[in-house]
């Protein structure tokens, strides 16, 4: 520093605010890196270890990528991936179709310019999307699910289930029914509730001798039937409980979004003679669309650790119908097999990563830059 | 969507709105009156009207609140000490790199990230393989880093900007908490922290520091730039302006955001499991806690879920003030 | 909270084998002195040892802080805490089953010489199997039991009456009262009813269930033959005859229970059966308090049989059935074997090896004191505590079962099925050897909750679990596996 500064008080307050820049990034930047970056490579380096307790603390064998060949073709294989069904001929016919569908996709992006980077990236995501398809009719429509295949389930089907009803209750609060305040505050409760406790109440509620529905199940005629035993029945019963907290995150979000789209172009298009939907469709939609990628993103990110509900519900159960990555994950630390879990773990970290930069790339950046 | 002249619309469009009012208020009802009813009344039952088809008790209240009292109220003080600290912090700290990164303009080289990885890749080397002392090896690591920067700096080319530095700091958030919950734990271990508040609040504060950067630089984006500007023409310095300009045109964020870190901090399980025994014990552990090996004692749950409800609901209603209408409307401008 | 001065283990440990504990607690002899206690949340066991404490204070001194952590995760929060050197525990009252994970590294500490020197505890009335095994591992004592825990089958005597039904002593016994029973309504609520309730929930407790079952056919030559591996080659015992006729048991009891059985863990069967929607169930001893607390509305309706048996069991060289003769089965009765199943094996007290001279022998002295007769009698029967009879003196005196509410008929089936149990030489060890978990909370479990799903039929599901429990073996080491399963089985 300059010995003929101002008095050191200023001096300081100078220095601060020329690096100003740095100090407002600094506090996050650094607790970032202490806590993220040390948990998310030691646990890496976990994965790649068999774990054991010895006297005096615990010693960590290196195994390779032993942990995660037994996931991908191992002995939990069928745990993991889950395990493949018959190959029907309309498969053929739809992953043809599809791949041709991805190589015109591409085609058109190399033919509008895009870099490098980005063909490698649409290559992979055209990739992954394939595999994805692979999985779902293999595994999902004809075989046995294993839990990478139900957390896609969970995302997917829960997300746009949310999404869907989570903009419908939005447009109806901003339609201009009464009670709109009253309305919003109720919808937002779920929110507030502890997932641990969602998961039981839920459990409670979906009691199907001793539940509130207890009567209407055996009305319809339940009453030797369980929803616990199906697979699917049981899916949906964690995707309700899901829907329930999260319904009103998208709701509040899509809320405001719709609120600040400007009521004047609403009443201009209704002027003009459009009707609800087409003002929805060409004046509304459009001016949410970024706010709605948004939502569905963060969305996504938290679903896919989706672990109280399936965890509390059914633990997984019937046989491994429900369990989530994250819970898979949880229940090898149960039992100390922390290198499995790590790798668990991190098998979903990368789904999620690939996946979530694939959504933000394809459709939230678009969506921003048409704004 | 405008139903508003439209009669059957209109009507359709209310049935609608109760319609899903009780599906939210259902659970909620259902939790609260399980928690005055017996055990029996519960195996025994569905019973739904209190007084009508049963007699509620208040055996769960009375077991939680004068019983156990300090077991039930020390993990409330716990969820309210680590939420309230916790929030502050990440919302303090989220909101300025928000802030920085929405008014400034960062360049950090990528040579720079190697070799802050390259350091780190060495100390952990050196700790894993060679067990020199955690700490020292951190220290020297940070040195390297430094003079490395230092000496290296003006020939480094490529860089990233605002944008990478903001999508990473939200990836943060995709991170699964199992992926984490070890290290962590042994890095408070290390830091002779388990157990204690602290430990709980850091970590809650990182966790969250994500959501809130993300949803404030949205808003920050959304902000009129002349009152700041017209802030600096009188003098005031960087800090001054973000915190007696900035900060008050962004309240509505803030305090939307502050209500949902609160929700996801007060209301968050698996971290707390690792990091706290006794001590630090929060709520939704001792929720869990009541599925033992009797199976759940549902009357004591219920109890405990509605005694956590409520705080959140009175925090929102205070906070509803300042967000009211236009509830995130930065949040959500592209 | 203040904690004690840890002072260096292997000094004190020392210290402690030299010089043995005076067994009656002097006052003060604590003085000052904290013991940290960990358990699970929930009255079961935390409310005993919180009720005790403050007596146990005035007599010794010594100050008793119970903590508790959710149930699900007591094996793990302990583990961690001693296994990092954290050490904020230091002493626990948890599943014995356990054990095998905390003695290896060093954890525990060897109570052996305690016990011998404690007169007060009146260690030859523990029943001979908590006594010489579960208290045990590799010959030495390492924990104090405080809960006797197997599981057994109950019947509701009305319903046997009314059926002209014997209770049963094969599973096909079982079985064949299930049917029966099944679709009758019971309780009188005009509801039909079940035949049998078995817990199945995934990652709860079905694999004790399906445990209990194969007990009998797998196991015939007394505790210490052991019914999980082949104790010289650790060759699992889970596909075979035996053990595919005891899946076929548990999944035809399906068919005579609710139809969410499977998504039923333990509290909710525990709640039907009291309920009286069920004819019969597999559970521990808990059934017999529960059974005649307010609510009920079985009191007295209850009988235990020790767990049902098979005539056939399996022999080990071809993995077939065979009938069970005098060499086969020497503890068979009337040509049935059985072998009740110690499926957890009762909580119990173990102390840490990190905690201070002083620290240690406080929580000797309070778990001896929470065991001894005077004050275990009493705790047993109290049905809000989830301690279960495992002392001698507990089912040779009725008087405690009929202070606590029990009717004399009831008292006397229900501690003569326990004794009977308790008494069995042909008893089950829980599998306890390093990380029994993972064979069977996630690998048997895993695949039982498959079979009852349907995603696997049963050879399948042998398979599933033979490979699944070699692989572990191999992974952690056959010999040593084999050397612990054997010195848990005292061979």
């Amino acid at each position: 520093m300059n010995a003929a500064g101002p008095p050191p008080a200023g001096r300081w307050s100078l220095w601060a605010d020329r690096n100003a820049g740095s100090i407002f990034l600094l506090p996050a930047a650094v607790v970032v890196l202490a806590f993220s970056l040390f948990p998310l490579l030691a646990s890496f380096y976990l994965s790649l270890h068999r774990f054991k307790f010895v006297s005096g603390g615990f010693e960590l064998r290196h195994v390779g990528w032993l942990n995660y060949k037994k996931l991908l073709f191992g002995s939990q294989q069928y745990h993991f991936l889950g395990t493949a069904g018959e190959w029907h001929a309309a498969f053929t016919f739809v992953v043809v179709a599809a791949a041709a569908a991805l190589i015109f996709c591409l085609y058109r992006a190399a033919r509008r310019g895009v870099g490098a980077a980005g063909i490698v990236g649409r290559v992979l995501a055209a990739a992954a999307l394939l595999v994805l398809l692979l999985l779902f009719l293999r595994i999902i429509v004809t075989g046995v699910p294993g839990t990478l295949a139900t957390t896609l389930v969970y995302v997917f089907a829960g997300g746009a289930l949310q999404f869907a009803i989570g903009l419908g209750l939005a447009l109806l609060c901003t339609s201009g029914l009464r009670g709109g305040n009253f309305f919003r505050v109720v919808f937002f409760l779920p929110l507030m509730v502890t997932p641990v406790g969602i998961a039981y109440a839920f459990r409670m509620l979906s009691d199907m001798s001793k539940g509130p529905f207890a009567p209407l199940w055996k009305f319809f005629g339940g009453e030797n039937f369980s929803w616990a035993a199906d697979p699917w029945q049981a899916r949906m019963v964690v995707i309700i409980g899901d829907s329930w907290q999260w319904i009103p995150f998208i709701f509040i979000i899509m809320l405001a979004a719709i609120e600040n789209v400007d009521n004047e172009q609403r009443e201009a298009a209704r002027m003009d003679g459009a009707d609800a939907w087409q003002v929805f469709a060409h004046v509304t939609w459009p001016a949410v669309m970024p706010a709605a990628a948004t939502v569905v993103l963060i969305r996504a990110i938290e679903a896919f650790k989706i672990i109280d509900l399936p965890n509390i519900l059914t633990n997984g159960g019937p046989g491994i119908a429900t369990e989530s990555m994250a819970l898979h994950a949880f229940a090898a630390w149960r039992t100390l097999d922390l290198g499995g879990s790590a790798a668990v773990a991190y098998l979903l970290l990368v789904v999620s990563v690939v996946l979530s930069i694939s959504f933000f790339n394809l459709v939230v950046a678009p969506s921003r830059r048409l704004r | 969507m405008a139903p508003a002249g439209f009669r059957p619309l209109r009507i359709a469009g209310y049935a609608a709105l109760v319609l899903w009012s009780a599906v939210v208020l259902f659970p909620l009802y259902w939790v609260a009156i399980t928690s005055f009813k017996t055990p029996s009344q519960v195996n025994g039952g569905p019973y739904y009207l209190p007084f009508v088809d049963f007699m509620p008790s208040l055996h769960a209240w009375v077991y939680l609140l004068v019983d156990l009292r300090n077991d039930t109220l020390r993990p409330f003080f716990n969820s309210f000490v680590v939420a309230l600290c916790s929030t502050v912090l990440a919302v303090l700290a989220g909101a300025m790199a928000a802030y920085g990164l929405s008014r400034f303009r960062y360049r950090v080289h990528l040579g720079s990230i190697g070799l802050f990885l390259l350091a780190l890749g060495l100390a952990a080397v050196a700790v894993v393989q060679a067990g020199v002392h955690w700490p020292v090896a951190a220290a020297a690591a940070l040195a390297f880093f430094f003079l490395a920067v230092r000496a290296l700096a003006p020939r480094m080319r490529r860089s990233v900007g605002n944008q990478d530095i903001l999508f990473w700091l939200i990836s943060q958030r995709i991170l699964p908490p199992v992926v984490v919950v070890i290290p962590v734990y042994l890095m408070f271990q290390q830091l002779n922290m388990l157990d204690t508040l602290p430990a709980l609040v850091v970590t809650y504060a990182t966790v969250n520091l994500p959501i809130v950067v993300w949803i404030m630089y949205d808003f920050f984006n959304a902000l009129p730039r002349d009152l700041e500007e017209s802030a600096a023409m009188d003098g005031a310095s960087r800090m001054v302006i973000f915190l007696t300009v900035a900060l008050p045109l962004a309240r509505a964020g803030l305090a939307a955001v502050f209500l949902l870190v609160w929700i996801l901090s007060w209301n968050e399980y698996l971290l707390a499991l690792f990091l706290s025994t006794a001590d630090s014990q929060t709520m939704p552990l001792l929720v869990a806690a009541q599925n033992a090996t009797r199976g759940p004692q549902w009357w004591y749950m219920s109890a405990l879920i509605v005694l956590m409800i409520v705080p959140v609901i009175a925090l929102a209603m205070l906070l509803m003030r300042f967000i009211r209408r236009g509830f995130l409307v930065g949040a959500v401008k592209g | 909270m203040i904690k004690p001065q840890h002072a260096l283990p292997a000094l004190a440990l020392t210290a402690m084998v030299a010089m043995p504990l005076s067994v009656t607690p002097a006052a003060a002899q604590f003085n000052g002195v904290e013991v940290n206690i960990m358990t699970f949340t929930g009255p079961q066991i935390a409310e005993p040892l919180q009720r005790r404490a403050p007596e146990f204070k005035r007599m010794t001194g010594a100050q008793i802080n119970v903590i508790t952590v959710p149930f699900s995760d007591l094996y793990t929060k302990l583990l961690t805490d001693w296994a990092t050197g954290q050490n904020s525990v230091d002493a626990a009252v948890f599943a014995p089953q356990w054990m095998a994970d905390y003695i290896e590294p060093g954890y525990l500490v060897d109570l052996s010489a305690q016990v011998a020197a404690d007169s007060a505890l009146q260690v030859d009335d523990i029943s001979p199997f908590f006594r010489e095994f579960s208290q045990r591992y590799k010959g030495k004592t390492y924990m104090l039991t405080l809960d006797g825990d197997f599981q057994m089958a109950y019947y509701r005597t009305d319903v046997l009456d009314q059926l002209g039904k014997q209770p049963p002593q094969t599973w096909d016994d079982y079985l064949s009262i299930a049917r029966a029973a099944h679709g009758k309504d019971w309780n009188g609520d005009g509801e039909a009813d079940y035949g049998s309730c078995i817990s199945k929930k995934r990652n709860a407790q079905a694999y004790w269930a399906v445990m209990s079952i194969a007990g009998g056919f797998l196991q015939s030559q007394g505790t210490k033959q052991g019914a999980f591996f082949d104790a010289q080659t650790m060759k699992p015992l889970v596909n075979n005859d035996a053990f595919a006729a005891a899946l076929k048991v548990y999944v035809d009891t399906t068919d005579y229970g609710p139809p969410d059985e499977i998504n039923l863990d333990v509290g909710d069967t525990r709640g039907l059966f009291t309920q009286g929607r069920c004819a019969l169930t597999v559970d521990w001893g808990d059934i017999g308090t529960l059974a005649i607390e307010e609510g009920s509305k079985i009191k007295d309706k209850v009988g235990a049989v020790p767990l049902p048996g098979s005539e056939r069991v399996l022999d080990r060289a071809t993995g077939k059935l065979a009938r069970c003769n005098s060499r086969r089965c020497p503890y068979a009765e009337g040509g049935v074997n059985r072998a009740p199943y110690a499926a957890f094996g009762g909580w119990s007290g173990g102390i840490s090896s990190a905690a201070g001279k002083r620290v240690r022998d406080a929580a000797y002295a309070f778990f001896s004191y929470m065991s001894q007769p005077a004050q275990s009698n009493v705790d047993v029967t109290i049905g809000k505590t989830g301690f279960n009879p495992y002392r001698v003196s507990q089912f040779e005196n009725l008087s405690h079962w009929l202070d606590g509410g029990m009717s004399r008929a009831a008292a006397r089936n229900y501690l003569g099925a326990i004794g009977d149990s308790m008494n069995s030489p042909n008893m089950i060890l829980d599998l306890r050897i390093p990380q029994n978990q993972r064979y069977q909370q996630n690998v048997l479990d895993t695949a039982v909750a498959r079979l009852l799903a349907g995603e696997i039929n049963i050879r399948q599901t042998m398979r599933q679990i033979e490979s699944g429990w070699e692989e572990i073996t191999d992974e952690l080491g056959r010999g040593e596996q084999a050397q612990a399963y054997r010195a848990t089985l005292g061979q």
